[in-house]
């Protein structure tokens, strides 16, 4: 249902002028629509809708929020839509996953790059961890990088696609222990990625925490380490890679939060800024949010900035021989 | 040789150790029969309620063009925010039940298949409305719609631990070689001329690969920016059988060539069941089918009813008779539908992979209330897991119940004035398209594709192979690069896509098909014109 | 099935444009890069091409035997109703809104292709009716019940 609220936007986009220059005193006037890269189902999505689910109240925003999914090409589709067809007038806004978006701008052959947007608030960040099949032999971190040493691009690695943080995590891996292994991105997300490694199609996976703290749950697969700076509270078991001897940073996370397209009325940035944070304090979207094993990390529009354009550096830096 | 079979047979048995996987998981098979405790709950006024509610919405949404089962159950969702959990899961799972049922009115009545897995039924559903019968046609798909869902749920119920090894035996190799077992039905797939039923799928296979590339992110025959997703699939499906029908009605005219005045044959429920009884050989194959490949994660739901359809007429004694409105391919392709529901469920709730999108949706209904799919479903909220499945046991029969009561009804849409309909079913397909993602884009290719396949029909193409194309053509690219990247990185192309006894299995049927067909083929037609063929 | 046989000329346009397709999609094929992207283009696209021209060189023998054609007469017959639905879909939908677009493009439709003669003021009345009624059913299904946001500019 809300997903298809979406097209109110697009349809009162047209008499937008009704924008008046005073400010925007009275914003949100009518449902404001979110567009997620991502189909319907997926992480990103899921989350989407449980963060948003408040917005209609009145200490939040006043107007419903509704979900419209772009979904394809490992979210290009929909952040090149954000960026050169939705309309800037802030009941328009997108979903952001970093460090996807950063790292295929700096690949290249996308409409977008971190300037086509503004941040509004991060409501989640979901890291990478190094996953292996239930009855795999390896149990250790330290395992996997002496097979891979060992045995250079034999170790079979699935990730939900190419340079999105799965891939920045496998990357980092390779750079750091100085080993090379053979990274299998799959179409259909990180789901598809995860059967791969419970069916042992491949010998490991780089996945989503939360979605990996789930097959665990269910006795599919064993989680060898965290790509982040420090452990996190859904694993507390799990060490970090760094902890674990190898230098990877917390570059791979995935964060998600809410931008709008550049051109966007300062006014109207500077209200959601200041609203949408307190939107994802609600106490009913933290329980939700940690029910569905959805790691919260809730940052303001500030330290999002400081966070992309620190992303930005890193990942150029990864990136460049590529 | 000796050296295959043994490998043949090995695998064979671990598929095929159904007996000790079942006294194995002991916690498994007393859950089997624990489905029975739990049918009270689906009995409560308000769970009673909401399973109906399901049932009617979902059958109404089913039947709207455009509204696939997937997109019927996200738009459930945020309604199951209010409510407990197995109640939000009843709403679910009915819907899911009866959309896909519902996906064969519209296929029937108007030629629009709600979703892929309705294409096969409009094949011969359409032409029996179109001859009147379209009373007999709904009955019987829905007759034939309960039938293999009741059979696809018993299985999810009885079978999941065995199933969900089957589920996992598929890998990118096999899933490869399922492709290409699907496009060797493309040439004989509704077309009277083999080679441009091929030349039709090729149309299809290149139409899929518009887009961004999913796996490696290159922009490929992008040359207006709405098709930069791709071309939807539902969206392609209203176009390429709507639109082509209404520009038929357009060219007959306002004196209406060739079009007679329509008797809608009044058709007992009880003459369907004994036809469905009669037709036991259709019913088996396409409720085995569906059963089998709609647990395969990712393929299964959407060419399910295809393949049925061609198996049936493979193994039917009146194989000229399909496509003209012969019940056999239309009782096969619904059975095989609705046998996939319980199935696809299987990866979800014991290994919670999400094995179809509508699975991933699903997920999200459970994860929202806290409930992870897997042990965690089944020991700690058995109530929640088992009302679930008993929902939509229950909601097969209600689906069914309420689809012939209305049977008779929805068959008068065959007494419309042409001029009307050509006018109803091009609103239906405007607005349908646009709603699968609200955007104008959807609208755009469904009218393109739609009327370049009204020309193509005029020359002696089809839409159905074309279609095969577009579903078929990522999965089968996917599979292999996905393939040959494992297989390069451990032992080669060669053993990885011909090894492994799966592999030689799926083979081996890949080649018998395409000669069963090609014989087939011949012998029919060895008193008819061969010139056809090549034509 | 077959009203009348079908002149040559229109399968050799036919099958032509297909062949065209054809040969453009297997030159874009072989000479866009990342070649890597484009193994499977490549692949089905050379079948395509070989069939296509197949087809076409048959159409050229005038050994085409499947598929009817059209006739002149249907030709003028789809032409008005094909221009009118391309005009809805194409320009009306977003330039006057979906509704007055859909009531619009459904009133000339049925105007056009009514076998009721149209001096008859009983047949406008019936028609205005039953696209009062389509619309009905199509706000209330999409716009009601689905609460889908269609494009609107004038009126609803």
């Amino acid at each position: 249902m809300k997903k298809l609220l979406a097209g109110a936007a697009i349809a009162l986009a047209g008499l937008s002028t009704t924008a008046v220059a005073d400010g925007h005193a009275n914003y949100p006037e009518r449902p404001i629509m979110m567009m997620v890269s991502y189909g319907a189902g997926g992480a990103t999505d899921f989350q989407a809708r449980i963060v948003t689910m408040t917005a209609g109240n009145e200490d939040a925003l006043g107007m419903p929020i509704a979900i419209l999914n772009k979904p394809g090409a490992g979210g290009r589709v929909g952040w090149n839509w954000l960026a050169s067809q939705a309309d800037a007038d802030g009941y328009t806004l997108g979903a952001y996953n970093i460090p996807h978006f950063i790292a295929q701008s700096i690949k290249g052959g996308v409409e977008y790059s971190a300037d086509s947007f503004e941040p509004i608030a991060n409501w989640g960040a979901d890291p990478a961890v190094l996953v292996v099949g239930a009855d795999s032999e390896f149990n250790t971190l330290q395992d996997v990088v002496d097979f891979a040493s060992a045995n250079p691009g034999k170790l079979t690695t699935s990730g939900a696609g190419l340079f999105v943080g799965h891939h920045i995590a496998a990357l980092q891996m390779e750079k750091a222990g100085g080993f090379s292994m053979a990274y299998i991105p799959t179409k259909g997300g990180g789901a598809a990625a995860m059967k791969a490694v419970i069916a042992g199609e491949v010998m490991a996976g780089i996945n989503n925490l939360s979605d990996a703290f789930r097959a665990r749950e269910a006795g599919n697969v064993k989680i060898l380490a965290v790509a982040d700076l420090e452990r996190n509270a859904f694993l507390p078991d799990v060490p970090t890679m760094k902890e674990s001897g190898l230098d990877v940073d917390n570059s791979s996370v995935n964060f998600r939060g809410i931008m709008v397209p550049k051109g966007t009325p300062q006014g109207v940035i500077d209200k959601l800024a200041e609203t949408v944070p307190a939107m994802f304090e609600n106490t009913r979207v933290a329980g939700k949010m940690k029910a569905g094993g959805s790691p919260m990390h809730i940052m303001t529009r500030d330290e999002v900035l400081e966070m992309w354009a620190a992303r930005e550096v890193t990942l150029r830096e990864l990136l460049a021989g590529l | 040789m000796r050296g295959v079979f043994q490998r043949f047979m090995k695998t064979f048995a671990k598929l095929f150790s159904l007996l000790t996987v079942l006294s194995q998981e002991r916690a498994s098979a007393g859950g089997a029969v624990e489905f029975i405790f739990y049918f009270g709950d689906v009995f409560t006024p308000v769970n009673f309620g909401l399973l109906l509610l399901g049932t009617i919405g979902g059958l109404i949404l089913g039947a709207t063009p455009g509204l696939s089962p997937t997109m019927a159950v996200a738009l459930l969702i945020p309604f199951t925010f209010q409510l407990e959990a197995a109640q939000g899961l009843i709403l679910l799972g009915a819907a899911y039940t009866s959309t896909v049922a519902g996906g064969a009115v519209s296929a029937i009545l108007l030629k629009i298949p709600g979703a892929p897995a309705n294409i096969a039924t409009t094949l011969d559903g359409h032409a029996m409305a179109q001859k009147g019968e379209g009373a007999r046609a709904l009955q019987l798909s829905f007759l034939a719609s309960a039938v293999g869902g009741i059979f696809g749920v018993l299985l999810l119920i009885f079978l999941t631990p065995v199933l969900a090894r089957w589920a996992l035996a598929f890998g990118p190799s096999h899933l490869f070689w399922l492709a290409i077992l699907g496009v060797t039905v493309i040439g004989s797939l509704d077309s009277r001329s083999v080679v441009k039923g091929l030349l039709s799928g090729c149309i299809g296979l290149w139409l899929a690969t518009i887009g961004f590339d999913d796996i490696m992110g290159a922009q490929r025959f992008i040359f207006h920016p709405s098709l930069g997703g791709g071309i939807n699939i539902i969206a392609a499906l209203i176009g390429l059988f709507a639109i082509p029908q209404v520009i038929t009605m357009f060219a007959r005219g306002r004196r209406q060539d060739g079009a007679e005045v329509m008797r809608v044959q009044k058709h007992p429920i009880g003459a369907a069941v004994s036809e469905l009884l009669r037709n036991r050989r259709a019913v088996g194959i396409g409720t085995m089918t569906g059963s089998v490949i709609g647990l395969i994660p990712g393929v299964g739901g959407q060419i399910a009813g295809l393949v049925a359809y061609d198996q049936s007429r493979k193994f039917s004694p009146d194989r000229e008779k399909f496509g003209s409105g012969h019940p056999e391919g239309l009782i096969a392709a619904e059975s095989a539908n609705n046998a996939m529901v319980g199935p696809s469920l299987v990866p979800l709730l014991t290994l919670s992979i999400p094995g179809s999108p509508t699975a991933a949706v699903l997920l999200g209904g459970l994860l929202i209330h806290g409930i992870f799919p897997g042990t965690d479903l089944f020991d700690n909220h058995p109530d929640v897991a088992w009302t679930f499945i008993n929902s939509m046991l229950i909601g097969q029969v209600l689906m069914c119940i309420f689809g012939l009561y209305v049977a008779g009804l929805a068959a008068r849409v065959a007494q419309v004035p042409q001029s009307v309909m050509a006018a109803v079913v091009l609103g239906l397909a405007v607005f349908g398209s646009y709603s699968v993602q609200s955007s104008m884009g959807d609208v755009y290719v469904m009218a393109g594709l739609g009327v370049m396949m009204y020309f193509l029909e005029r020359f002696g193409f089809s839409a159905a192979p074309l279609v095969l194309g577009l579903i078929l053509g990522p999965i089968a690219e996917a599979n292999f690069i996905q393939g040959s990247m494992i297989a390069n990185a451990t032992d080669g192309v060669m053993p990885y896509f011909f090894g492994g006894s799966l592999n030689i299995f799926l083979i081996a049927v890949v080649i018998a098909s395409v000669f069963y067909s090609a014989w087939m083929e011949l012998r029919s037609r060895r008193y008819t014109s061969k010139e056809e063929i090549m034509a | 099935m077959s009203e009348m046989s079908l002149p040559r000329v229109q399968h050799i346009i036919g099958s032509g444009i297909v062949a065209a397709v054809g040969i453009w999609v297997t030159y874009v094929s072989y000479t866009q890069q990342p070649s890597e992207a484009f193994l499977f283009p490549r692949l089905i696209s050379t079948v395509f091409v070989v069939l296509a021209l197949w087809t076409f060189f048959k159409a050229c023998l005038g050994r085409t035997r499947v598929g009817n054609g059209i006739s002149a007469r249907q030709l003028t017959n789809l032409l008005p109703g094909l221009v009118i639905a391309l005009v809805y879909i194409f320009w009306a939908a977003r330039g006057l809104g979906f509704y007055t677009a859909t009531a619009i493009a459904f009133f000339i439709l049925l105007s056009l292709y009514d076998p009721a003669p149209h001096g008859l003021v009983k047949s406008w009345v019936k028609r205005v009716i039953i696209t009062a009624c389509f619309m009905a059913v199509m706000y209330g299904l999409f716009a009601v019940l689905l609460k889908v946001y269609t494009p609107r500019e004038i009126l609803f």
